[in-house]
């Protein structure tokens, strides 16, 4: 009866092992294979911190290099995928950092306007995302709601991480882990609640 | 109408992690007669089931642009890497020619008195048939192509 599983759990451990070896050595048949498997949940990831497609897309490149350039530091002891996500998060935290300083410190008018060229406004990559009804009704929520929610609520039940994987990736306790994504699915009840107001975050 | 507190947390656990059975009866029990904790379950499944409705699309060629980036890249780094082990390997060369030509000197010194040979001979012969040929070999390291280094 316990064969199976174990079988499976010495596969897994082979398959991140082989992925390790491959990375320590710039393999580029391996790197593109991952590219291939991950890339879309790679852009939704960072789409969900950041909230804008085309600067997803961007950051997505970002990482790729940074799993190239830092290869040799994947172990094989925890998932790939895990591993990659918490590198896009490190680079997406960094990029909002950055953004938030430039629009703090920028001195000249000619600064700030260079950030208000970036658009802001039009449909959120939410809305053109949504497939349903209730979807749609999500998306002007989801679109408000603070970054650290949407990641939680998209790890728990897109990705369906556990929320010791979800930890993982945040580096954050288990506690942390479940109050966010207590406190995002509060705040997205909201649009499905008559006024639409309570539970808010 | 607001519910007691803890069973309104005792749904959101059993959509986010783990529940025990008993505590899965107690929260049906509750919700049977509970209009306000029933309709708490059905917006929280509509949540979640709606969370799951979002299909992204990255662009088309956007996997074939990383892959793209990623060999360039990948071919850079081997090239540095190559070009970094080579300047060591003549560091180490042209330190173990002046080194080793250091030791050479101090035994064929030794061997001068013997051979009467004075100082001048000792250096000169020193100078040509070690330090010169070792420190051209060091030299040979970065001219000779990458095939004949025997490093790449």
């Amino acid at each position: 009866m316990s064969a199976l599983p174990m079988t499976l759990n010495i596969t897994a451990e082979t398959e991140t092992a082989k992925i390790a070896r491959g990375l320590r050595e710039s393999d580029t048949e391996l790197l593109a294979d991952l590219v291939e498997r991950s890339q879309r949940r790679l852009v939704r990831y960072l789409l969900y911190l950041i909230g804008r497609q085309d600067y997803a897309e961007d950051l997505a490149q970002e990482t790729w290099i940074r799993v190239l350039q830092r290869g040799s530091q994947y172990d094989g002891r925890q998932r790939f995928d895990l591993w990659l996500f918490a590198i896009a998060r490190n680079l997406a935290i960094d990029y909002l950092r950055k953004k938030r300083k430039a629009v703090q410190t920028a001195s000249s008018p000619d600064d700030r306007d260079e950030i208000l060229l970036v658009p802001s406004s039009g449909p959120s990559p939410f809305e053109a995302a949504a497939q349903s009804e209730d979807a749609i009704r999500l998306a002007g929520q989801l679109q408000i709601l603070p970054p650290l929610y949407r990641e939680a609520l998209l790890l728990r039940f897109q990705e369906d991480l556990s929320l010791a994987e979800i930890a993982q990736v945040l580096g954050a306790p288990l506690t942390t882990v479940t109050s966010r994504i207590y406190r995002g699915l509060a705040a997205l009840r909201s649009a499905f609640e008559e006024g639409g107001d309570s539970h808010g975050v | 109408m607001e519910c007691d507190k803890r069973f309104r947390e005792l749904i959101d656990r059993s959509f986010v992690e783990e529940v025990s059975e008993g505590e899965r009866r107690l929260m049906h029990d509750h919700i049977r007669d509970c209009d306000g904790c029933k309709r708490y379950v059905e917006l929280t499944a509509r949540t979640i089931r709606g969370l799951r409705e979002f299909t992204f699309t990255s662009e088309p060629d956007s996997s074939a642009q990383v892959r793209e980036i990623l060999a360039h890249h990948t071919a850079t780094m081997r090239q540095h890497n190559v070009q970094f082990r080579i300047w060591a390997a003549f560091a180490v060369a042209l330190s173990m020619s002046f080194v080793g030509s250091a030791l050479v000197y101090q035994v064929t010194e030794r061997l001068a008195v013997p051979m009467h040979l004075d100082t001048a001979q000792v250096q000169a012969g020193v100078l040509v048939f070690w330090l010169l040929p070792s420190f051209c070999a060091a030299l040979f390291l970065l001219a000779a192509p990458r095939e004949n280094r025997g490093i790449a």
